[in-house]
C-alpha cells in the first residue's frame, strides 16, 4: 500500500532526527585547525570579511541620524572625520594631520591632509570641511547634536588647506566630539544629497550595496589617502537581531565575527573552543539604576545612600553578567582619561544601609516599582539581583516590564517613574548631571560649577582635578545607584585579526583588519 | 456566484475599513512617540519639534487617519518613518520573503499531515498510530523558536548542508534563497503539521465508520480505493477548514521564526517597526494582512465547493 510507505518513511524522517538531536546532545568533536603563532603575524592583504551587528541601521548618513547602529557600519569605514581616536581612545589625526589649539583654548587650527578624495571623485579641502560644519550648524539641520557645532563662533578657511574654528567659549570635550562621533563626518559637497541610502566619504572602503533587513555591502577603495590600508578587499555587514542566531551563524561558518554580543552566557560557551576568539573589552556603557531625585523617598540623601550600600556590585555582575564587567563607583568609564576609583564610597555594606534607612525615618523600609526596558535584556537581568538586595535591606521592590517606546515617553522624557535600569551608552557624558530637567532630576549648584570649571580648565592638569571632582560629587550624593561599565564582547573566528576589543565610541572599525594567510579566503 | 462575489467584497471592505480604524487608534493610545525614539536620549526640543513637523505627527489623529486613508485610495501610499521610504517599498520585498515562507510552511504540513493522519486512522489504537499520535503530542508541545534554534544547530552548524539564516534574494542567487526557507518553514509548519494530522486522522475515523464506505468496501473495491477517493476527500473539509485558520497563525508565527533566522520578512518588519513606533508601516501591514486573512477564507470557502459538490455558494 503506497499509503503506508510513505508514511513509514515520514516516520523514518522522524527517527532520523531524533538522531541528530541526540547526536548533538553528545557532541561529536570536530577536527581542530591549527593557529599559527601571533607573534610571526604580518598583516595579510586580501579576503572578505562578515560581520553579524545586532542592529540594522535605519539610514546609513551619520550626519542625520542619532542612532549608533549607522555609525557601527559606515563611521571610519566609509566615513571620516577631521581627527579620530585609536583603540586606548587617544585622539589621532584622520583628515587632519595637525591642530594646535590657542593658549585661551578658544581657536582649534587643522592643517588639512593632501590630496584626499572621496570616493565619487570629488576632493576634500578645508571649504569642503567648512561647509559641512555651516550644514550642522544652520537652522532645520538633520543633525543629531547641532548643539556641538552651535558653539563655533567663527570659521576661517585661510587657505585650502588650513582650517580655523574659533568657539564661543574654551570647551575641555571639544577635540573629543570632533574625533570620536559619527556626526562629525565628513560629506562630499556634491555626492550628499543621496548619503541616507548611499554614502559616500573618504573612507577606506566604499558603500555598495543595501539589502534592507539583511545586510550592507562595502568594498576597498583604491583611492584611500592611506595606501597601507585597508588590507580586507570586501566586507558584509549583515544584522542579525538574536544573539543566539548570531553565534549560530557564526559556528555554521556563514559569519566571521559577532559584533556588541549581548548575551555573555554564549561567549562562555566558545571560550575553550579553538576555533574561535573571544574578545573582551571595555565599553563606554555605565548601567546605574537611575532614580528619580524628586519622588519621595528618593529625594532624601540618605535613603540613595542607604540603597548603595545594599548593592554587592561584583555579586551583581557575576550573577546578570557571567562576570563581565566592571563595578562602578561613579559615572565614568573605568580606566578612561580623568577617571577617579570612588568604588569605596559607597561599599557593599548592607548593615550600614538599614542604618541609613533608619536614620531617614524608614526602620521598616518601604516600598517602590523598578520598570525595566525589556528590549534590553540586560536590564531585566540585572533588575532581579538589585530588587533581591534591596529587599535585603528592606527595600520592597516590584519588577515591572515597560517596552522602550513607553520607557522614552513616561520615564525619560515624562519622568514618572520611582526606579529604572539602564546603560548610558555616550562617552563623556557626565555633563546629564548637570541638567536639573535631565530624568534624574538632580539640581545640585555644586556639581554645576565643577563640570564648568572642568569644561573651561586650561591644562590637563586643571581638567583631571575638576572632571574627578564632579565624578565625586555624584558619588557622594548617590545621585544614582552605579552599578558597572558593561564589557564589550566580540566573538570572531579564530584566523580574524586586528579587531577592536574595546568599545571606544559608537563604530566597529574594520580597517585594519586581516585574515592569517593559511587560512582559506572568503 | 456573482450576488456571492459582491457579498464577499462588501465584506471585505467594511472589515478592512474596521480594522484601519481599530490599528490607527491603538497605535495612537498606546505610549511612545515616534519622534522620541527615533532621535534618542540626546534629543534636543529643537530637533524633536522639527521632526515632528516633519514626520506630521502634530496634526490631529484624525487629520492623520484622513491623509493615511486620501493617500492610499489615491495610490501615493505613506512613508516609513524609521527607514524614510514609502512603505510599499518596504513591504513588498519582504513579502517575496515571508509569501514563500508560509506557503512552504503550509505545503509541507499538508504533505506530512494528510499521508501521517490517514495512516494513523487505518491503524487506530496499533503501533503505528500511538507512534505518530506521540510525535503530533511532541509537535504540538514545541515552540517553533526552539526547533528553529534545533534544526540551526543540527544542519547548520552541525551538518552544515543548510545555512543558519539569512536571504540572499531570489534575483541574486535563486537555490540559496530556497534553501535559506527550508529550515524555517519546517520549524513552522511542523506545529501545522501536528494539528493537522490529528485533525485529519479524527474526521476519517468518522468517515470510516460510514455506511457508503462499508458498501464501497463489500462491492469488492481496493482498499487503496476506498480510502483515497471515498473517505479522504470526504474527510477533508474539516482539515480545510482549520487549514484557513491556520493561515492567519502561521503569519504570526513567522515573526519568531524570522527573528531566529534573521530572515528579511514581514513578520520582522512588523517586530521592528511597533517596537520604533513606525506608525504608517504598521498600519499597512496591519491592513495588508487583514486583507490576505479574508481572501484566504474565501478561497477556502471556493474550495469547499470543490470537495463537496452539495455545498452552494449562496
Amino acid at each position: 500500500m503506497r499509503a503506508k510507505e510513505l508514511s513509514k518513511r515520514l516516520v523514518g524522517t522522524w527517527l532520523v532526527l531524533l538522531l541528530a538531536v541526540s547526536l548533538i546532545a553528545t557532541g561529536c568533536p570536530r577536527p581542530v585547525e591549527q593557529v599559527p603563532e601571533p607573534e610571526k603575524a604580518v598583516p595579510v592583504r586580501g579576503g572578505s570579511l562578515v560581520v553579524a551587528l545586532p542592529a540594522e541601521p535605519p539610514i546609513l548618513d551619520p550626519t542625520a541620524s542619532p542612532a549608533t547602529a549607522v555609525d557601527a557600519v559606515v563611521y571610519q569605514n566609509v566615513i571620516e572625520g577631521l581627527l579620530r581616536v585609536n583603540r586606548e581612545g587617544e585622539i589621532l589625526p584622520a583628515l587632519a594631520t595637525e591642530w594646535h589649539v590657542s593658549p585661551d583654548g578658544r581657536v582649534y587650527t587643522f592643517h588639512l591632509r593632501r590630496g584626499v578624495k572621496f570616493h565619487n571623485g570629488e576632493p576634500f579641502n578645508a571649504q569642503v570641511a567648512k561647509w559641512n560644519i555651516e550644514r550642522a550648524k544652520m537652522e532645520g539641520t538633520k543633525n543629531p547634536r547641532p548643539d556641538q557645532f552651535r558653539i563655533i563662533e567663527r570659521i576661517d578657511t585661510p587657505d585650502d588647506y588650513t582650517l580655523i574654528l574659533t568657539l564661543e567659549e574654551p570647551n575641555a570635550l571639544f577635540l573629543r566630539w570632533v574625533a570620536g562621533e559619527g556626526h562629525w563626518g565628513m560629506l562630499p559637497m556634491k555626492g550628499y544629497e543621496k548619503a541616507a541610502t548611499e554614502p559616500i566619504g573618504t573612507g577606506p572602503f566604499k558603500f555598495v550595496r543595501w539589502v534592507r533587513g539583511d545586510r550592507v555591502e562595502l568594498t576597498r577603495f583604491e583611492g584611500y589617502w592611506n595606501p597601507e590600508l585597508p588590507y580586507l578587499d570586501k566586507v558584509t555587514m549583515r544584522f542579525i537581531p538574536d544573539p543566539a542566531a548570531q553565534v549560530a551563524a557564526l559556528k555554521a561558518g556563514e559569519v566571521d565575527v559577532v559584533a556588541y554580543l549581548l548575551a555573555p552566557e554564549l561567549a562562555v560557551g566558545l571560550m575553550d573552543d579553538e576555533r574561535f576568539n573571544v574578545l573582551i573589552g571595555t565599553s563606554t556603557t555605565e548601567v546605574i539604576v537611575a532614580t528619580n531625585n524628586k519622588a519621595e523617598p528618593f529625594d532624601c540623601k540618605l535613603v540613595r545612600q542607604a540603597m548603595a550600600h545594599a548593592i554587592d556590585r561584583q555579586a551583581l555582575i557575576d550573577m546578570a553578567q557571567f562576570g563581565f564587567g566592571t563595578p562602578m563607583g561613579s559615572h565614568w568609564q573605568p580606566g578612561a582619561p580623568y577617571y577617579v576609583d570612588l568604588t569605596g564610597i559607597h561599599p557593599y555594606n548592607p548593615e550600614r544601609a538599614r542604618e541609613l534607612l533608619a536614620e531617614a525615618g524608614y526602620p521598616d523600609g518601604f516600598e517602590t516599582t523598578l520598570q525595566l526596558p525589556y528590549a534590553y535584556a540586560y536590564t531585566v537581568s540585572a533588575g532581579e539581583v538589585v530588587a533581591d538586595m534591596l529587599a535585603k535591606v528592606g527595600i520592597d521592590v516590584e519588577i515591572s516590564l515597560v517596552d522602550w517606546g513607553f520607557w522614552l515617553e513616561r520615564i525619560f522624557f515624562g519622568k514618572e517613574y520611582e526606579l529604572t535600569i539602564i546603560g548610558h551608552a555616550a562617552s563623556w557624558d557626565i555633563g546629564i548631571y548637570a541638567n536639573p530637567d535631565y530624568y534624574f532630576q538632580y539640581d545640585s549648584q555644586e556639581f554645576r560649577d565643577a563640570y564648568a570649571k572642568a569644561l573651561k580648565a586650561p591644562t590637563e592638569a586643571e581638567r583631571a582635578k575638576w572632571f574627578g571632582r564632579a565624578q565625586e560629587i555624584i558619588a557622594r550624593d548617590a545621585v544614582n545607584i552605579f552599578l558597572y561599565s558593561a564589557a564589550n564582547i566580540t566573538l570572531s573566528k579564530a584566523a580574524v585579526n586586528g579587531l577592536w576589543e574595546n568599545y571606544v565610541t559608537p563604530m566597529f572599525d574594520v580597517t585594519e583588519v586581516w585574515w592569517w594567510s593559511e587560512y582559506p579566503r572568503r | 456566484m456573482r450576488r456571492y462575489l459582491v457579498k464577499k467584497l462588501l465584506t471585505l471592505l467594511i472589515l478592512l475599513f474596521l480594522v484601519s480604524i481599530i490599528v490607527h487608534s491603538v497605535l495612537f493610545i498606546l505610549p511612545g512617540d515616534p519622534a522620541h525614539i527615533m532621535l534618542g536620549i540626546d534629543a534636543t526640543p529643537e530637533t524633536l519639534a522639527t521632526l515632528r513637523a516633519e514626520l506630521g505627527l502634530d496634526k490631529s489623529p484624525w487629520a492623520q487617519y484622513t491623509e493615511w486613508m486620501g493617500n492610499l485610495l489615491t495610490g501615493r501610499g505613506s512613508q516609513s518613518i524609521h527607514y524614510q521610504v514609502p512603505t510599499h517599498d518596504l513591504i513588498l520585498p519582504r513579502l517575496a520573503v515571508t509569501g514563500p515562507l508560509a506557503l512552504l510552511a503550509m505545503v509541507l504540513a499538508v504533505a506530512i499531515s494528510i499521508p501521517l493522519g490517514t495512516y494513523a486512522s487505518c491503524h487506530q489504537n496499533r503501533p503505528g498510530d500511538v507512534g505518530v499520535m506521540f510525535f503530533t503530542q511532541l509537535g504540538l508541545a514545541t515552540p517553533a523558536f526552539w526547533l528553529g534554534i534545533l534544526l540551526i544547530l543540527v544542519f547548520a552548524v552541525h551538518w552544515g548542508v543548510l545555512p543558519a539564516g539569512g536571504f540572499p534574494g531570489w534575483s541574486v542567487d535563486f537555490w540559496g534563497s530556497v534553501k535559506a526557507l527550508l529550515l524555517p518553514s519546517f520549524a513552522l509548519g511542523i506545529i501545522q503539521a501536528s494539528i493537522l494530522t490529528r485533525v485529519t486522522r479524527s474526521s476519517m475515523l468518522d468517515v470510516l465508520r460510514e455506511d457508503y464506505v462499508r458498501t464501497a468496501r463489500a462491492k469488492g473495491l481496493k482498499e487503496r480505493i476506498v480510502i483515497y477517493v471515498h473517505a479522504l476527500r470526504n474527510a477533508l473539509i474539516p482539515v480545510l477548514t482549520i487549514l484557513g485558520l491556520q493561515l492567519g497563525q502561521l503569519i504570526a508565527g513567522s515573526i519568531i521564526i524570522e527573528n531566529v533566522f534573521f530572515l528579511p520578512g514581514l513578520g520582522r518588519l512588523v517586530f521592528l517597526a511597533v517596537g520604533m513606533r513606525d506608525l504608517p508601516v504598521v498600519r499597512d501591514i496591519v491592513l495588508f494582512m487583514a486583507a490576505a486573512v479574508v481572501i484566504i477564507n474565501f478561497i477556502v470557502d471556493l474550495a469547499y465547493g470543490f470537495l463537496d459538490p452539495r455545498i452552494r455558494l449562496e
